[in-house]
C-alpha cells in the first residue's frame, strides 16, 4: 500500500507542477493579447486625456483661469494620472507586473463595471458572479452525467432494441448547441405559453423568504437546464452505451462469466470499473466545454454569472475585467484538468503506478 | 483511397436513410448558397445590409413574411406605392399654367384600392420639387371610400421633402377629435393616423381591438400652387404593409431574404473551411510528432496542454472585441487557436500505431524520406478515419460563428444568420411577437447543422464500423 | 467399469450468422474418467473452443441450437437453470481460456481476482480467501507478494500461471484448458507444461486440454480426441494415438510435426477445412484424404471401433469391432 501511495503522490506532484507552468504561460499570453502589446494603453491614455480635458474645461471652479492656465492644469493632471496608472513605463515591464498580479488574483479595478455591492475591485465583481455560474453548470453537468450513465448502462443491456435505435437516431441533435435550444425553449415556454420566465436568476422583486427564494431560482433554472439536457443527453447516453458494449466484449468479462460471477457483480466490477477512465474523460471534457458554453447560454437566459459578466465587460471594453475573467477561466480549467488527472489516477491503477510492467 | 473504394463507400452511405436525408439537406443549402452568390454579388449584399434604411425606404418595418397570410384568418396588407413618376402605379397629375404669368395650378391624385383586413403599418409621402427660388405650396387631402375628405396638411415643398403622416402629432389629435365627434363618444386612446384614416367610422373605433378597416377606393388629393413656370412637384405615397416578401423585414426595413440567402454561403464556407483546415493541420502536427518522436513529441504534448488550459472562447471573444475583425480573419484566428486541440492527441495515437506497420518499415528500407513517408503513407492511412469527425465538426463551427454574432462580436457588416438573430434579440423580437425574425434564421441554422450531423454520423458508421456494428 | 466423471452425449451447438447456420459442434460424444486428462486436438476453426464453451455454457447471443447431454457426475448440466449453472461454474468446472493475456481485469489486483471464486462459491471471508489465493499463487510459482500487484505488472507467463491458480483454487472436478500456452514463447510454454504435469501428479485432477499442438498435448494426455470440422474423428488412448494414429487426418497431423532426433520429411495436408455452415455430405475429411474412395463422399462414416479406439472412417469398416 505504501508503494502505491508514494507513486500516487509523485504522479500528483508532477501533474501539479506541469499545470502551474502552463497556467502561468496561458495567463501571460492573455495579458499580452488583452493589451494588444500596448495598444490598449494608448486607448486608455486618450480616454484619460479626454476626460481630464472635459473635467477641467467644464468645471465651474476653473472658469476664472485663462485658457493657457487651464491647459497647463490639464497637462499636470494628465501626467499625474498617467503615472498613477503606471502607463509611462514601457509595456513589457508592466506586462510582467500584470502577470504576477493576475496570478495572485490581484485583479485590479474595473474601468466601468461595478459589483452589486458597489465595489470596483475586479475580484469582488467576479467572485460575486461565480457562484451562480457554478450552480447552474454543475447542476447541468451532474444531471447529464448520471442520466447518461444510467441510460447507457440500461441501453447496453438492451442492445438492438427499438429504444436503443431511437437513442442512436436522436444523437445528431447534439449538433445544435444547448444555448440554441435555449432560444427556442424561451420562445415556446416564455413568449408563447407564458409558463416560465424569460431569464434571470430570480423573480423581480426577489422573495424575502429563503425558501421561496430557492424555489424561484429553481423555476428560473428549468429552461437553461432543459436546453442542455435536450442537446446533450442523447449523445452522451449513446457514447456511454457504446463504451459499455465495447468493454463488455472484453476477454476478462468472459472469464468472469466463466468463473460464475453473478451478472450484477460483473456489471459493476468488470464492465463499469474499467470503463471509468474514458467516461471520466468525457465528463471532464463536457465540464470544460460548459465553462465555454456558459458565456452564450448565460447571455441567452440573462443568467447573472461570469459568462454574462464577460459579455458585459466585452461590450464596455473594460479590459481589467476581461483579463480578470480570462485568468479565472484559465484557473478553472487548470483545476478541472488537475482534478481529472487525480481521479484518473485513483480509478486506473495503470496510471497510478505507471505502466512499468516487467 | 482509390476511386473504386470511394464509389463503394458512397454506395454504402446511400444505404443509410439518415445519410440520404443529410445529403438532401446539404444539397438544398448549397443550392441556396449558389443562388445567393449568383443573384446578389457579395459587395452589393454587404452594401444593402449596411445602408439598410437608406435604400430600403420603401419597405415596411418589421413586416412579417407574406405567406403568413395563409395561416392567419386575416389578410394582412402588402405595401402599396403610388408614384407620380410611374404612371402605371395609377397616379394622375395635372399642371396648368395660364398663358401669361408665373403662377400655375397643380393637381395630383393618388388613388388606390385598400381591401385588406388590417391597417397599414405606416404612411409616408415623399415629395420632390423643382424650382429656382420660390417653393411650391400644396394642400394634402385624404378621401375615404365613404366620401369623407380629411385635410391632412398644408405645406411648402422643398426640393426633397418627406411627410411622415403616421407620426404627425397634430394630425393625430385632429383625427381623434374628428372621430370622437363622428361617433358621439370620446375615443379613449391615441389612435394613430394610419388607423384613423382607414377606419370604419362607428362605435368599433372606440376600442383598439375592435377597429375595422373601411375597405374600398381611397384617394390622396394634392392641390398646389406653382410659382415659377419651370416648377414641378412629384411625389410618392407609400402605404406600408404588414407583410413583405418571402422572409419579411427587420427593424431597419431590410429585406431579410438578402441575409437569409447570403447567410448560407457564409455559414457553409466558414464551417467547412474551419473544419478542413483544423483537421488537416492537426493531422500534420500529430504525424510529425509521432514520427519524429522525442523532443518533437514532448513539445507537442506541452503545446496541447497549454491549448487545453487556454480558454478558447474567452480569448476568441477578447480578440474579436479588440480588433473588430472581419469574418475571414476571425476564421484564421479560430483555426490558430484550435490546431493544438484534443484532436491532435487522438491522431497521434493513431499515427503511433500506423508507424509500427510493416509497410512503413519497408518504405524506410528503400530510402523514402521522412516527409514522403508522412504525407504519402501515414496520412492517407489515417485519413478515412477522420472524415466523419471532420464532417461532424462543421456544425460546431457554424454555430460558433452564430454564437459570436449573437454576442455582438461577429463581423460587423457581413449579413449572417447569427447577425439576424442578434438583431432580433437586441430589439426584443421575442417580446414583441416578431417570431419569424428569430425563427427563419434559426431554422436555416438548424437545417444546415442537422445536414452535416446526419451525414457525419452515417459516415462514422461506415468508416469506423467497429463501434456501431457490435 | 468406473463411472466416468464427464460424459458428453450427442452434443450439438449451432450458431446463427448472417451467412447461415454454423454447425460448430456437430453430434460430439466422449467421456472422461476422474483423474484422466483428455487432449482435444484439431486445427483452428474445428470447433474445439466451441466445445469447451458448450460444456461450461458460455454461449454467445446468436446461439440457435444447443442440445444433447452433458453429464457431470451423472448430473445433466443441460437441464440446469442459469442460476444453478452459475453455481456449477468454477465450483465444479473451471476454464482457462485462450486469450489468457487479457483474461484478467486490469483494474483489480491479482490476488483479489484469484480469491474471488472462493468468496462467491464457498462464502469464504475476504481475509481467508486472500490467504488461500496467495498460497495458490505460490503453488504455481508466483511469489506471494505479487498478489498485491495489478495484471499489467505481470509478464505473460506469470499471468497465465495466475489464471491457472485461479482455476484450481476452488478445487473443481474438471478443468478445461483451452490453448493455455499458445500465446507464450517456447520457454514459458515448457515451464507451464511442467507445472501442469506436477499438479496433475500431485492432485489427481481431471483435465480437458484443448490444443492444436500435438507435441504439447503429448505431455499430459491420457486420452486423445481428434476434432475435425465440428466432429470427433478419432477417440483413443494416448499410447495408441502417439504411436499409431488411425484416422487419416490424425496420421497426416502426426506426419507434419517435426521431430528432434530423427530425420523426417515434413508432410502437410493440402486444401482447407470445410465450411461449418454447409459441411459436405459424406465424410468431411474426404476432400483432403489421400485414401478416399467412393463411399467416403456419399455417406458420413459412422463410428467404427477398433480395439478400444473409435474411428470415424470407412477404411476401418471391414475391421469392425472385436
Amino acid at each position: 500500500m505504501k508503494r502505491e501511495l508514494f507513486a500516487f503522490l509523485r504522479y500528483s506532484a508532477k501533474r501539479a507542477i506541469t499545470l502551474i507552468i502552463v497556467v502561468i504561460l496561458a495567463v501571460y499570453a492573455t495579458v499580452i493579447i488583452a493589451n494588444m502589446g500596448g495598444y490598449v494603453d494608448e486607448i486608455i491614455k486618450i480616454q484619460t486625456r479626454d476626460s481630464i480635458n472635459q473635467s477641467v474645461f467644464q468645471n465651474p471652479a476653473y472658469q476664472h483661469l485663462s485658457t493657457e492656465d487651464k491647459k497647463k492644469l490639464a497637462d499636470e493632471l494628465y501626467e499625474k494620472e498617467i503615472e498613477a496608472l503606471g502607463l509611462n513605463k514601457p509595456f513589457i515591464y508592466r506586462s510582467v507586473g500584470y502577470l504576477f498580479s493576475a496570478l495572485s488574483l490581484e485583479l485590479g479595478k474595473a474601468m466601468y463595471l461595478t459589483s452589486d455591492s458597489g465595489s470596483k475591485a475586479v475580484r469582488a465583481i467576479i467572485v460575486e458572479r461565480l457562484p451562480t455560474t457554478i450552480l447552474l453548470f454543475t447542476t447541468i453537468n451532474l444531471m447529464l452525467f448520471f442520466l447518461s450513465l444510467v441510460g447507457g448502462l440500461f441501453l447496453s443491456r438492451k442492445y438492438g432494441s427499438k429504444l436503443d435505435k431511437a437513442v442512436v437516431s436522436l444523437s445528431p441533435l447534439s449538433a445544435i448547441p444547448g444555448w440554441f435550444y435555449g432560444i427556442f425553449l424561451i420562445l415556446i415556454f416564455a413568449s408563447w405559453l407564458r409558463l416560465l420566465p424569460y431569464g434571470g436568476l430570480v423573480d423581480v422583486p426577489p422573495p424575502q423568504n429563503p425558501f421561496d427564494y430557492a424555489l424561484s431560482v429553481l423555476k428560473h433554472m428549468v429552461l437553461p437546464v432543459s436546453s442542455w439536457l435536450l442537446a446533450y443527453s442523447f449523445i452522451q447516453t449513446y457514447t456511454k452505451r457504446t463504451f459499455f458494449l465495447m468493454f463488455s466484449s472484453e476477454d476478462y468479462v468472459e472469464m468472469a462469466k466463466a468463473k460464475g460471477v453473478p451478472p450484477r457483480l460483473i456489471e459493476r466490477r468488470y464492465i463499469l470499473k474499467p470503463t471509468l477512465p474514458p467516461i471520466i474523460t468525457e465528463f471532464a471534457l463536457t465540464l470544460i466545454g460548459s465553462w465555454m458554453g456558459a458565456i452564450v447560454t448565460e447571455r441567452v437566459f440573462n443568467w447573472p454569472g461570469i459568462g454574462t459578466l464577460f459579455y458585459q465587460a466585452a461590450s464596455f471594453m473594460d479590459s481589467p475585467v476581461i483579463i480578470g475573467e480570462v485568468t479565472i477561466y484559465a484557473y478553472l480549467l487548470a483545476i478541472t484538468v488537475f482534478i481529472l488527472d487525480i481521479v484518473y489516477a485513483i480509478v486506473d491503477p495503470r496510471i497510478r503506478i505507471g505502466a512499468t510492467g516487467t | 483511397m482509390s476511386v473504386r473504394r470511394l464509389k463503394e463507400n458512397f454506395k454504402q452511405l446511400l444505404a443509410y436513410k439518415s445519410a440520404v436525408a443529410g445529403l438532401c439537406i446539404l444539397g438544398f443549402i448549397i443550392g441556396l448558397s449558389i443562388y445567393a452568390v449568383i443573384t446578389i454579388p457579395y459587395e452589393e449584399a454587404v452594401r444593402a445590409w449596411r445602408l439598410g434604411e437608406d435604400i430600403s425606404i420603401n419597405n415596411p418595418r418589421n413586416a412579417a413574411p407574406s405567406w403568413i397570410n395563409l395561416f392567419l384568418q386575416k389578410n394582412l396588407p402588402e405595401t402599396i406605392i403610388i408614384d407620380t413618376l410611374k404612371r402605371e402605379s395609377g397616379a394622375r397629375k395635372a399642371v396648368v399654367f395660364p398663358e401669361t404669368g408665373n403662377v400655375g395650378a397643380l393637381r395630383i391624385e393618388l388613388p388606390f384600392e385598400f381591401n385588406y383586413d388590417d391597417f397599414p403599418s405606416e404612411l409616408n409621402l415623399f415629395l420632390t420639387a423643382n424650382y429656382s427660388e420660390i417653393m411650391p405650396y400644396i394642400t394634402i387631402d385624404w378621401v375615404k371610400p365613404n366620401g369623407e375628405t380629411i385635410r391632412l396638411k398644408e405645406m411648402v415643398v422643398k426640393s426633397s421633402d418627406r411627410y411622415y403622416i403616421s407620426i404627425d402629432d397634430e394630425l393625430t389629435k385632429r383625427l381623434r377629435t374628428y372621430l370622437s365627434e363622428k361617433v358621439g363618444f370620446e375615443v379613449p386612446y391615441e389612435i394613430p393616423p394610419q388607423m384613423a384614416l382607414f377606419a370604419v367610422e362607428d362605435e368599433s373605433v372606440l376600442k383598439p381591438e375592435t377597429v375595422q378597416v373601411l375597405k374600398g377606393k381611397y384617394k390622396m388629393v394634392i392641390v398646389g400652387t406653382l410659382f415659377e413656370r419651370q416648377s414641378n412637384v412629384d411625389c410618392r405615397l407609400v402605404v406600408y404593409g404588414k407583410v413583405f416578401g418571402l422572409a419579411g423585414t427587420d427593424h431597419l426595413r431590410r429585406d431579410l431574404m438578402v441575409a437569409l440567402l447570403w447567410g448560407a454561403p457564409i455559414a457553409v464556407s466558414f464551417g467547412v473551411l474551419a473544419s478542413i483546415s483544423i483537421s488537416f493541420l492537426q493531422m500534420i502536427i500529430a504525424a510529425v510528432s509521432a514520427w519524429y518522436g522525442r523532443w518533437a513529441d514532448m513539445l507537442l504534448q506541452k503545446a496541447t496542454e497549454f491549448n487545453m488550459i487556454l480558454p478558447f472562447l474567452p480569448i476568441l471573444m477578447m480578440i474579436a472585441i479588440l480588433y473588430r475583425l472581419s469574418i475571414w480573419v476571425l476564421l484564421v484566428v479560430v483555426i490558430v487557436l484550435s490546431i493544438f486541440g484534443s484532436g491532435v492527441k487522438t491522431y497521434r495515437a493513431m499515427f503511433l500505431q500506423v508507424k509500427e506497420l510493416p509497410y512503413i518499415e519497408a518504405a524506410q528500407a528503400y530510402g523514402a524520406g521522412n516527409v514522403r513517408i508522412i504525407f504519402r503513407y501515414m496520412i492517407p492511412k489515417v485519413l478515412p478515419t477522420i472524415i466523419p469527425s471532420l464532417v461532424l465538426s462543421v456544425s460546431g463551427f457554424v454555430f460558433l460563428e452564430a454564437a459570436l454574432a449573437i454576442l455582438g462580436l461577429g463581423d460587423p457588416v457581413a449579413p449572417t444568420w447569427g447577425k439576424i438573430i442578434n438583431d432580433a434579440y437586441t430589439k426584443g423580437a421575442l417580446y414583441q411577437g416578431y417570431f419569424y425574425w428569430v425563427l427563419e434564421p434559426s431554422f436555416l441554422l438548424v437545417l444546415t447543422s442537422l445536414g452535416f450531423a446526419l451525414l457525419g454520423f452515417a459516415l462514422d458508421k461506415i468508416f469506423n464500423p467497429k463501434l456501431s456494428e457490435m | 467399469m468406473v463411472k466416468p466423471l464427464l460424459e458428453v452425449k450427442n452434443l450439438r451447438t449451432y450458431f446463427k450468422t448472417r451467412k447461415g447456420i454454423v454447425k460448430a459442434v456437430d453430434n460430439v460424444s466422449f467421456s472422461v474418467k476422474k483423474g484422466e486428462t483428455i487432449a482435444v486436438i484439431g486445427e483452428s476453426g474445428c470447433g474445439k473452443s466451441s466445445l469447451a464453451k458448450s460444456i461450461i455454457r458460455l454461449l454467445p447471443r446468436n446461439i440457435c441450437t444447443y442440445e444433447g447431454e452433458i453429464l457431470l457426475e451423472n448430473e445433466d448440466l443441460m437441464k440446469l437453470e442459469e442460476k444453478e449453472m452459475n453455481e456449477v461454474r468454477w465450483a465444479k468446472i473451471s476454464m482457462v481460456s485462450q486469450a489468457a493475456l487479457n483474461s484478467l481485469n486490469p483494474v483489480i489486483k491479482v490476488g483479489q481476482q484469484v480469491a474471488e471464486p472462493l468468496i462467491i462459491h464457498e462464502g469464504v471471508d475476504k481475509k481467508t480467501a486472500l490467504e488461500r489465493a496467495r498460497k495458490a499463487l505460490s503453488m504455481v510459482g508466483i511469489p506471494e507478494t505479487f498478489a498485491e500487484r495489478y495484471p499489467f505488472e505481470l509478464s505473460g507467463g506469470m499471468k497465465q500461471r495466475a489464471i491457472i491458480a485461479m482455476a484450481l483454487i476452488t478445487d473443481p472436478d474438471l478443468i478445461i484448458l483451452d490453448e493455455p500456452t499458445s500465446a507464450l514463447d517456447v520457454l514459458t510454454q515448457a515451464s507451464i507444461m511442467n507445472m501442469l504435469k506436477i499438479i496433475k501428479g500431485k492432485m489427481t485432477k481431471t483435465f480437458m486440454f484443448i490444443t492444436h499442438d500435438i507435441a504439447v498435448s503429448s505431455e499430459l494426455a491420457d486420452k486423445v480426441a481428434v476434432m475435425y470440422a465440428g466432429q470427433i474423428v478419432e477417440l483413443t488412448n494416448a499410447e495408441n494415438f502417439y504411436k499409431a494414429p488411425l484416422h487419416p487426418y490424425s496420421i497426416k497431423l502426426m506426419a507434419s510435426v517435426p521431430t528432434l532426433r530423427t530425420d523426417k520429411k515434413l508432410d502437410f495436408i493440402p486444401g482447407t477445412p470445410p465450411s461449418l455452415i454447409d459441411p459436405p455430405k459424406g465424410c468431411r475429411f474426404a476432400e483432403r484424404c489421400p485414401w478416399r474412395f467412393e463411399k467416403c463422399e456419399k455417406e458420413p462414416p459412422s463410428f467404427l471401433v477398433k480395439g478400444d479406439s473409435i474411428v470415424k472412417c470407412w477404411l476401418f469398416e471391414s475391421k469392425g469391432s472385436r
